[in-house]
């Protein structure tokens, strides 16, 4: 018997190992306009959402994008053509040697600070994965919705306060002068460690956003029909014949 | 001539900067008390060792002007992710740009005489400094050297107006390895509030040759090619309105229902045949020539193999805008400038936006700048200034800034480490002092 699972909110048509799901395909016009996917989302807490993946598809999304971001190819080795200079020193014979790749060095920088870490550390120099205070990351410059900028005909509504004093762009700009900078504060962020490589990559996007777009795995139309098999998302027969004969399962 | 030291130990006088990126090299020789440094000091190079197999040959970094047949041409890198992890290549290639017979007029030196001023992306893991300080001396016996990360220089840049180095500085480098974000006060870094974005050139170039793999030809050994390609035809839509409107128009519809592909839109990519030609070019698509490939329509002309693009043009580079779209759990470049204000005080924040200078090589891709800009317009409070600026030339200008910086002797002598301080006092004194831990 094939698998069929109905996803919550989809259309009739289902087909075996197949089933139609709301095209979330993210239209920011809409989503400003009618946001009743976060209605829908508020009112079926118990619901499995259509946009949660399981951890097999997350692996498989993971393994994907480190081929995407892969500088060497590990199975091709290139030889260095012609003489080169010997190494001098024991040191530098070590590190010419070195044949790992970036991942393995990236791998003992976080497991370095993982131990230094449960040792109580006398001194703050050691580099924080994350800074301690993650300050305002969700304040409310960082609208939950992202920008439409060509929608965006009127400008963003500054704070009322400054509203009597739009006709004076320079005197505006003046009143909104943040206070003085504090030395002893810019001191502190100016001589404070550098994250880890892992610690300094971005946050996702803000929870209260739009959901993420889903494409077709074969053309890159908007994906309305989701594979029970991976997971992956097509946009209509042709191409989920085409998706069956070519990636379906590949990065599982 | 420069003036002479007061310092007890005197450093060369001139100074190879080296901007070591993944992709390309940039590097030049610079003079003490050069006035008048332009992009034209700088010499790109490629980062890399190439093999054919077709031609059995090995290409080392700037040998590569000489392949004329980049045909499942694969490559070693020294530098993945922007740090140098392989000495073995990253040595043969200086060897052979710098210091051999082998080396480009203007740039080959002795490193015994001179300086070496080496750029590296932020958050470098300490143990590969160490590696890299280790070679530099032990290894080619530079005598005198430091090594920075290369955003902060950009604040050498003479301004408009003020003094030097420039007080605020908001840099975004989007590059061949990733996308980094770093606030610059006084030319110093501001460290804990860099952030990164996984997306760069190379990801996008990778994600190209996946999709035209997948729908048209077998390209996967093709990585020069589809470089070349993404360069030539790649877009960023406008907003996110306009891009579900080309995807609209270009989209084959579904069967029995099936639309005419907008010919102002998709276009049809002739391939290099490495026999008649090196390069290849785009031309609108002609719907004819797609039927004859297929075998529906017999073949008239020439026999070219074509690569049909349609919205592989503007939905690879969309991911610097949005990385969800592939799964990457990271916000895009916008969200992610805004996450890196957020991280400042209120006062060097506005600073920070009313100097936003813009580097990297996909800045270069059609209208990415105005998306960035009408985005962050959008997410900035609106009474705050915004100055946006791409650098004129966005890939030799962090190498720019970084030969303005070591062409000042008294700025370039404060920082520098001679080889003698290094045999005495190791590289983990060295490491520590190029951090700040130790002054
Ligand atoms: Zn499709
Ligand atoms: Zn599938």
């Amino acid at each position: 018997m094939p698998h069929v699972e109905v996803l919550p909110n989809s259309a009739a048509s289902v087909a075996p190992g197949w089933t139609y799901v709301v095209d979330t395909g993210y239209d920011p016009s809409k989503v400003a306009i009618n946001p009743k996917n976060k209605k829908r989302a508020a009112a079926n807490p118990n619901q499995r959402g259509e946009n949660e993946l399981s951890s097999r598809q997350q692996t498989a999304i993971a393994r994907r994008i480190a081929e995407l971001n892969r500088d060497n190819d590990p199975k091709q080795s290139i030889p260095i053509p012609g003489k080169t200079s010997i190494p001098k020193t024991q040191n530098a014979r070590r590190i010419i040697q070195y044949q790992r790749q970036i991942k393995h060095w990236l791998d003992d920088e976080e497991a370095q600070l993982a131990q230094v870490q449960q040792v109580p550390q006398p001194s703050a120099r050691s580099a924080p994965s994350r800074p301690v205070a993650q300050p305002l990351r969700r304040s409310s410059i960082m609208a939950p919705v992202p920008p439409t900028p060509s929608e965006a005909t009127p400008a963003p509504p500054a704070p009322s306060s400054h509203m009597d004093l739009e006709d004076d762009p320079l005197l505006a700009i003046d009143s909104s002068m943040p206070p003085p900078i504090n030395q002893a504060e810019l001191d502190a962020l100016l001589s404070a460690s550098p994250l880890s490589y892992a610690a300094s990559h971005v946050a996702p996007p803000p929870t209260g956003g739009p959901p993420p777009r889903h494409f077709c795995d074969n053309c890159g139309y908007w994906g309305k029909i989701k594979c029970l098999k991976c997971g992956a998302r097509v946009c209509g027969m042709e191409c989920k014949d085409a998706h069956e004969a070519t990636r379906c399962l590949k990065w599982a | 001539m420069a003036p002479r030291s007061k310092k007890a130990t005197t450093v060369p006088s001139q100074t190879l900067v080296i901007d070591n990126g993944a992709y390309t090299l940039k590097a030049g020789l610079v003079p003490s008390a050069a006035s008048d440094l332009s992009y034209d000091n700088c010499s790109m190079i490629p980062n890399c060792i190439a093999r054919s197999t077709r031609d059995k040959r090995t290409y080392v970094a700037s040998e590569l002007a000489d392949c004329k047949d980049f045909g499942e041409l694969a490559f070693r890198r020294p530098v993945e992710k922007g740090f140098i992890i392989n000495w073995e290549a990253q040595k043969a290639i200086w060897e052979h740009e710098f210091m051999d017979s082998s080396a480009g007029a203007g740039l080959r030196c002795d490193p015994k005489d001179t300086n070496l001023l080496l750029t590296e992306k932020p958050n470098c893991p300490k143990e590969l400094q160490k590696n890299c300080d280790e070679i530099v001396f032990e290894q080619f016996e530079f005598a005198a050297y430091y090594r920075c990360v290369g955003g902060a220089l950009n604040a050498y840049h003479p301004p408009s107006l003020g003094s030097l180095p420039q007080e605020c500085l908001l840099l975004i480098d989007t590059s061949y390895s990733d996308t980094t974000i770093m606030p610059v006060y006084n030319g110093q870094l501001i460290h804990p509030a860099v952030r990164r974005l996984t997306v760069g050139g190379k990801l996008l170039t990778n994600y190209l040759k996946e999709l035209s793999s997948l729908r048209h030809y077998n390209m996967l050994e093709e990585t020069y090619l589809l470089n070349e390609i993404k360069e030539a035809v790649s877009f960023v839509a406008p907003s996110s309105q306009h891009f579900s409107k080309d995807l609209e128009r270009t989209w084959k519809g579904r069967l029995g229902d099936k639309r005419e592909l907008d010919s102002s839109i998709v276009l049809d990519y002739v391939l290099p045949d490495y026999e008649q030609s090196v390069h290849g070019y785009a031309r609108p698509h002609d719907p004819a020539k797609s039927r004859m490939r297929r075998g529906l329509q017999p073949l008239q002309g020439p026999r070219e193999d074509l690569l049909p693009l349609g919205n592989e043009r503007f939905a690879v580079p969309e991911l610097l805008f949005n990385p969800t779209d592939i799964g990457i759990h990271e916000v895009g470049l916008p969200g992610a400038v805004m996450e890196v204000l957020n991280g400042l005080p209120e006062a060097l924040k506005v600073g920070m936006l009313a100097n936003v200078v813009v580097v990297g090589g996909n800045t270069l891709i059609a209208g990415f700048m105005d998306r960035l800009e009408a985005e962050l317009r959008s997410l900035v409070p609106a009474n705050y200034l915004l100055n946006m600026v791409r650098a004129d030339d966005p890939i030799k200008h962090t190498w720019l800034g970084a030969a303005r910086f070591a062409s000042q002797p008294e700025v370039i002598k404060e920082v520098l480490v001679t080889k003698a301080e290094y045999d005495e006092r190791g590289s983990t004194w060295l490491g520590k002092k190029f951090a700040g831990e130790s002054r």
